[in-house]
């Protein structure tokens, strides 16, 4: 036996069997026929070769197997010998007689194999059959004991069969439990659902008139008016409402105010309003009967009739009832009567033979939707106002989905140059009050004990820190600050014109007392004098000279104050509104930068930014970050790898998760081709395993356990029968 | 062969010796015969078999579900393709029929109108062969796994009957009667075998992996106990105190000549003993794969150079050297647990019951006629097997250059 041959003919039947192909490779199979043909010895090895892979823990492995050993055994009767006289295990691997040895995953190949097998051992039989006495007892042990039906294309045995008969007549029962259930049920709300159907029938009734009842094509003005109803289908002009509102669409209001003025069956005061508009009319019209007789100014005209199909209810007070009623059934429809009745259909056909049941409820069903289109179709405007007050309770779930959001007011960034009218929305005052700005210590007491505006007290924490907007927006504020006069800085308040008091009074913070304000403007002798002893030893007193000293710090204590300033807080308006991956924009509000767009600079509605330089710049960075992103994650080289090993290395993605691809790289998978035996475990379930099972949450669980434990056992530690275990 | 032949004709041999060479010949050359069948009667495994020594001729087999077959052996129709036929049943539909799995069958040895049932259903029956009625029903307490007639008894008719209760049961023919108890082991009689060679002494072996030889005159108790380790260990270790096994023993076998007692157990051992003294031989067999919970049925030779034991192991019958403990041949056919297999003295033929319900007949290959031809290679060889069957060609295709 050639050795090279022999590794060859090793590596074929690697390849061929871990292709993960349904088929074998036709010109692979040739070859190994080729060498096989050669000497029985080549035989024999392949047929090891074939054992081994066959008992390897993968269907398709298997059943690539299968279908080479199917080859080989039509061709050579040494094979056949061979595979004979180990036909149980070849029964045990392929057609799972051992129960206890199952077919390995994945189940749809296994299922495969299974079927596939029996067939071979089928047509196996057939032909050698009688000159193999091995495969004969196979065969009748697969149909006997086994219980293996050869024609049933399923190839399942026995116990299968009866499981899946046990399973048919499991469900059979239940479905009939629920039949009778859903009759039940059907009987009981049958009748409801009528009712509900016939009131929005009649609603619909109501709230739309029926075509027949305009008249349309009658040329009497009265008959055309009959129904005084408060909606009109559509917005249609009729050229029989001769001398009315021809110009105005008739919707629902203006119908029953003007529409209706022609109407001759009226109610009193109807009739006067009408009388005072066709009195009206009649000043205007006096002159041209033609006009009163058709509506028309001239017969030139050519009339366009709109009438347009899709009908549209306004609520209005009249038909409040109405529309409440429908809203209501409407409601009580699509969230009950629909789902049971659907749920009625579902389990008639799944059980099957109750087609009278079945069709009734399918005719519900039918008329339940009916229902649902017209009340679509009537395109009914609620009264917003009136839901708010009338049932709020009902409408507030509605309305949840709203309120979950707040309406933030766009902003356009931070502006550095704010116009006049905007400043007050920036948190600043208006320019022209910016001269009473922060001071320490102002003079005068205000006159009204009214605390300062909140949102500048907040203001000047921010203001000292550098980092934050408001520090700028402080800057700027002082600029403007000191362009303007009167900064006072402490002292006296100069006797002004009453207009600039009164208006310093207005903005002058509120100090509280103390003793700066209580010897307010006096020069005081005594202030910042100490008497420093130069001796202070306790017995020895020396001769008596007591030392003043003047303390600069005391004394300027006693005319100044600190003043610290908590500042206020300044919300921040404006969002950063970079676009983000999934399409939207960034909202994070920051005040000058955001940690992942950078600083915030003003951009449009599609997040582009405004401003040309900052484009630019934009730009620039997103090349330079490119460029540094190192070559093997290069997109196109990573997907080559993937495509290669067939492990998510993140190319999608751009950047990021940088470690979990360099280790994916390292692991090269054996066999592409075939299924992976391990991914199909990657479910839900698996992935809680991971995680609950994890070992160091293992350990933290016992931990956690143990010190429970241990703090009962200390509790009772006394205790002879505690301390004992 | 020939020169056994000629050495036989001048008289320089033993007669015996060109028997014996031919019979080792033929019980190395075992093989499946597509020839020889077993008709399948049974609808469940087969749990026991028996041939009777008088003609050689008939052999009951004893089912899972409880039926009894009789077989015909002998092939009369003068070709080669035998089906062996069942000549009659205590099928399902007989009302004396065991409710439970048949544990063993025994042909009575001096004649073929009786036979000994027992079975799980607590009962051994006495059959009648020409009526297939129950001459005698014995009941028991628990299920009964086996019995045994002694072969060569003729002072006595004593049945033993080894069943759950750890007592083993002494039912004597004659009387109708159990007349004697056994008391010794400690768990369920799984075996029991009367000595070829001394007709008053019995082997018995139990859950309690213990092996017993009794002298049935001797009332006080047993003979011995077989130890494994001849006594050396079980001083050190109180636990296994005259075990024969480390786990339970379902197998035992006298050689045909009496002096050794095989025993098979489940740690998947077999031992030979000196039935004489009851010292392990210490002859190493290996492993024989056992995980059977009931009795299994060894077979040993008869008439050959070598004696060979035929032991179920798992799907197949191992055949070993008895007194080498080499492992011969392995006999693969059935699809499942092989329980019991029973040897043909006359002609050189194994037969063996499966959980499969086939019983195979394993018969000596017949002499190919190719000795002469053998200088041609073995391509000859296939062309001759291709004569002899069709099937046997190789079937490749040209394209495949």
């Amino acid at each position: 036996m050639d050795h090279a041959q022999r590794e060859k003919l090793s590596e074929l039947v690697e390849e061929l069997t871990t292709s993960g192909e349904p088929e074998l490779n036709q010109d692979k199979m040739k070859e190994v026929k080729k060498i096989c043909k050669v000497s029985n010895d080549y035989i024999e090895h392949i047929y090891h070769l074939i054992m081994t892979q066959m008992a390897r823990e993968h269907a398709e492995i298997r059943l690539s197997a299968l279908q080479m050993a199917d080859q080989l055994f039509s061709r050579s009767h040494h094979f056949r010998t061979l595979l004979v006289s180990h036909l149980q295990e070849f029964l045990e691997l392929t057609v799972e007689t051992d129960a206890e040895q199952p077919l390995p995953p994945p189940r749809e190949v296994a299922r495969k194999l299974k079927t596939m097998a029996i067939r071979t051992v089928q047509t196996w039989q057939d032909t050698y059959g009688q000159a193999y006495k091995k495969l004969a007892l196979g065969y009748h042990f697969l149909k006997q004991v086994k219980k293996v039906d050869f024609s049933d294309i399923e190839g399942r045995t026995l116990a299968e069969r009866r499981r899946q008969e046990e399973k048919q007549q499991r469900l059979q029962r239940i479905y009939k439990d629920k039949v009778t259930k859903a009759t039940q049920e059907m009987e009981e709300t049958v009748p409801d659902i009528e009712e509900c159907l016939t009131e929005v029938e009649n609603c619909i009734q109501l709230l739309t008139p029926h075509p027949a009842d305009f008249n349309l094509g009658s040329l009497e003005p009265m008959a055309a008016c009959r129904t005084p109803v408060p909606v009109s289908p559509g917005r249609h002009k009729e050229p029989l409402f001769s001398g009315s509102d021809e110009e105005q669409p008739c919707c629902s209001k203006d119908l029953r105010d003007e529409g209706a003025a022609e109407v001759k069956e009226m109610t009193k005061k109807e009739e006067e309003e009408c009388s005072d508009e066709e009195s009206e009319m009649e000043e205007i019209l006096e002159e041209d009967t033609f006009i009163r007789n058709t509506g028309l100014m001239s017969h030139a005209y050519s009339l366009a009739l709109d009438i347009s199909t899709d009908l549209s209810v306004k609520e209005t007070e009249d038909n409040e009832a109405v529309v409440n009623t429908m809203r209501d059934l409407q409601r009580l429809i699509s969230a009950k009567h629909l789902p049971a009745v659907q749920s009625w259909v579902q389990v008639f056909t799944k059980a099957g033979g109750n087609d009278a049941l079945l069709r009734r409820a399918l005719d519900l069903k039918k008329g339940l939707q009916g229902a649902l289109q017209k009340h679509e179709e009537l395109h009914i405007e609620y009264r917003r106002r009136e839901r708010r007050v009338g049932n709020a309770g009902a409408d507030d779930e509605e309305d949840d989905d709203d309120d979950d959001f707040e309406e933030v007011p766009e902003k356009e960034g931070l502006e550095l140059h704010i116009p006049d009218h905007l400043r007050a929305e920036y948190g600043l005052e208006p320019a022209s009050t910016s001269t009473s700005s922060v001071k320490p210590a102002k003079p005068a007491p205000a006159p009204a004990p009214r605390p300062p505006p909140l949102p500048k007290r907040r203001g000047y924490a921010e203001e000292q820190d550098p980092t934050c907007a408001a520090a700028t927006l402080h800057v700027l504020k002082q600029k403007l600050a000191s362009a303007s006069p009167a900064s006072t800085s402490g002292g006296h308040v100069e006797p002004k014109d009453k207009e600039q008091q009164s208006e310093d009074k207005a903005t002058a913070p509120i100090v509280p007392f103390d003793i700066d304000l209580y010897y307010w403007g006096q020069e005081q002798p005594t202030a910042g004098k100490i008497i420093r002893y130069s001796s202070e030893h306790r017995f020895w007193v020396p001769h008596e000279r007591e030392e003043e000293v003047v303390n600069q710090e005391l004394s300027a204590q006693m005319k100044s104050r600190y003043i610290t300033f908590a500042g206020s807080f300044q919300p921040v308006m404006h969002e950063c509104r970079a676009p983000i991956p999934n399409g939207a924009l960034c909202k994070r509000q920051d005040r000058a930068k955001c940690p992942f767009h950078g600083v915030i600079i003003p951009r449009d509605d599609m997040g582009n930014p405004t401003n040309p330089d900052d484009a630019a710049r934009l730009e620039r960075e997103r090349r330079r970050l490119q460029e540094e992103q190192p070559d093997w994650r290069d997109p196109e080289l990573m997907r080559e790898i993937e495509a290669a090993t067939g492990e998510d290395l993140g190319s999608s993605k751009t950047f990021g998760k940088g470690k979990k691809g360099a280790k994916g790289k390292g692991k090269k998978k054996k066999y592409p081709n075939l299924t992976d035996l391990k991914q199909s475990a990657n479910t839900s379930r698996s992935r809680l395993e991971r995680k609950v099972f994890n070992k160091s949450s293992m350990r933290r669980v016992t931990e956690a356990m143990n010190r429970v434990d241990k703090r009962k056992h200390e509790k009772f530690s006394n205790q002879f029968n505690y301390a004992l275990n | 062969m020939l020169g056994f032949l000629s050495a036989r004709q001048t008289g320089l041999d033993d007669p015996l010796r060109l028997r014996r060479a031919e019979s080792t010949r033929r019980v190395l050359s075992f093989e499946l015969n597509p020839d020889r069948d077993v008709r399948r009667i049974h609808g469940n495994g087969i749990n026991t078999l028996d041939i009777e020594v008088i003609e050689g001729r008939y052999m009951l087999s004893g089912g899972a579900d409880g039926v009894i077959v009789i077989y015909d052996l002998e092939n009369n129709s003068m070709t080669p393709q035998y089906t062996c036929s069942a000549i009659c049943t205590v099928g399902r539909s007989s009302r004396y029929v065991h409710t439970f799995s048949v544990e063993t069958v025994q042909w009575y040895p001096h004649d073929t109108g009786m036979f000994v049932s027992s079975s799980f259903d607590k009962t051994m029956k006495v059959w009648d062969t020409e009526t297939l009625k129950p001459a005698e029903v014995f009941h028991f307490q628990g299920n009964v796994y086996c019995h045994h007639m002694s072969p060569i008894a003729r002072k006595h008719s004593l049945i033993a009957v080894g069943s759950e209760d750890p007592k083993v049961q002494l039912c004597d023919l004659k009387s109708g009667a159990r007349i004697h108890i056994l008391q010794g082991h400690r768990g369920e009689v799984l075996s029991v075998r009367w000595s070829p060679r001394y007709e008053h002494i019995l082997a018995t072996a139990s859950a309690d992996s213990r092996v017993m030889l009794w002298d049935v005159r001797k009332a006080a108790g047993s003979l011995f106990t077989m130890d494994q380790h001849n006594g050396e260990k079980s001083k050190a270790s109180s636990e296994a105190v005259n075990t024969a096994h480390n786990g339970r023993v379902n197998g035992l076998c006298f050689t045909r000549d009496g002096l050794h007692l095989l025993t098979t157990g489940t740690d998947d051992r077999m031992r030979l003993w000196n039935s004489a003294t009851g010292a392990n031989t210490l002859v190493n067999y290996g492993k024989v794969e056992n995980d059977s919970r009931k009795g299994l049925q060894v077979a040993v030779s008869q008439g050959c150079s070598i004696e060979f034991a035929f032991v179920p192991c798992g799907s197949s019958v191992a055949v070993y050297a008895i007194h080498t403990g080499e492992l011969l041949t392995t006999l693969r056919g059935h699809y499942n647990n092989v329980n019991c297999c029973v040897f043909h003295p006359d002609y050189q033929e194994l037969y063996s019951g499966s959980k499969d319900c086939n019983i195979l007949a394993w018969v000596p290959s017949p002499r190919s006629h190719d000795i002469e031809e053998e200088g041609h290679g073995s391509a000859a060889r296939g062309e001759g097997l291709a004569a002899v069957n069709p099937a046997f060609e190789d079937a490749w295709s040209s394209d495949e250059n």
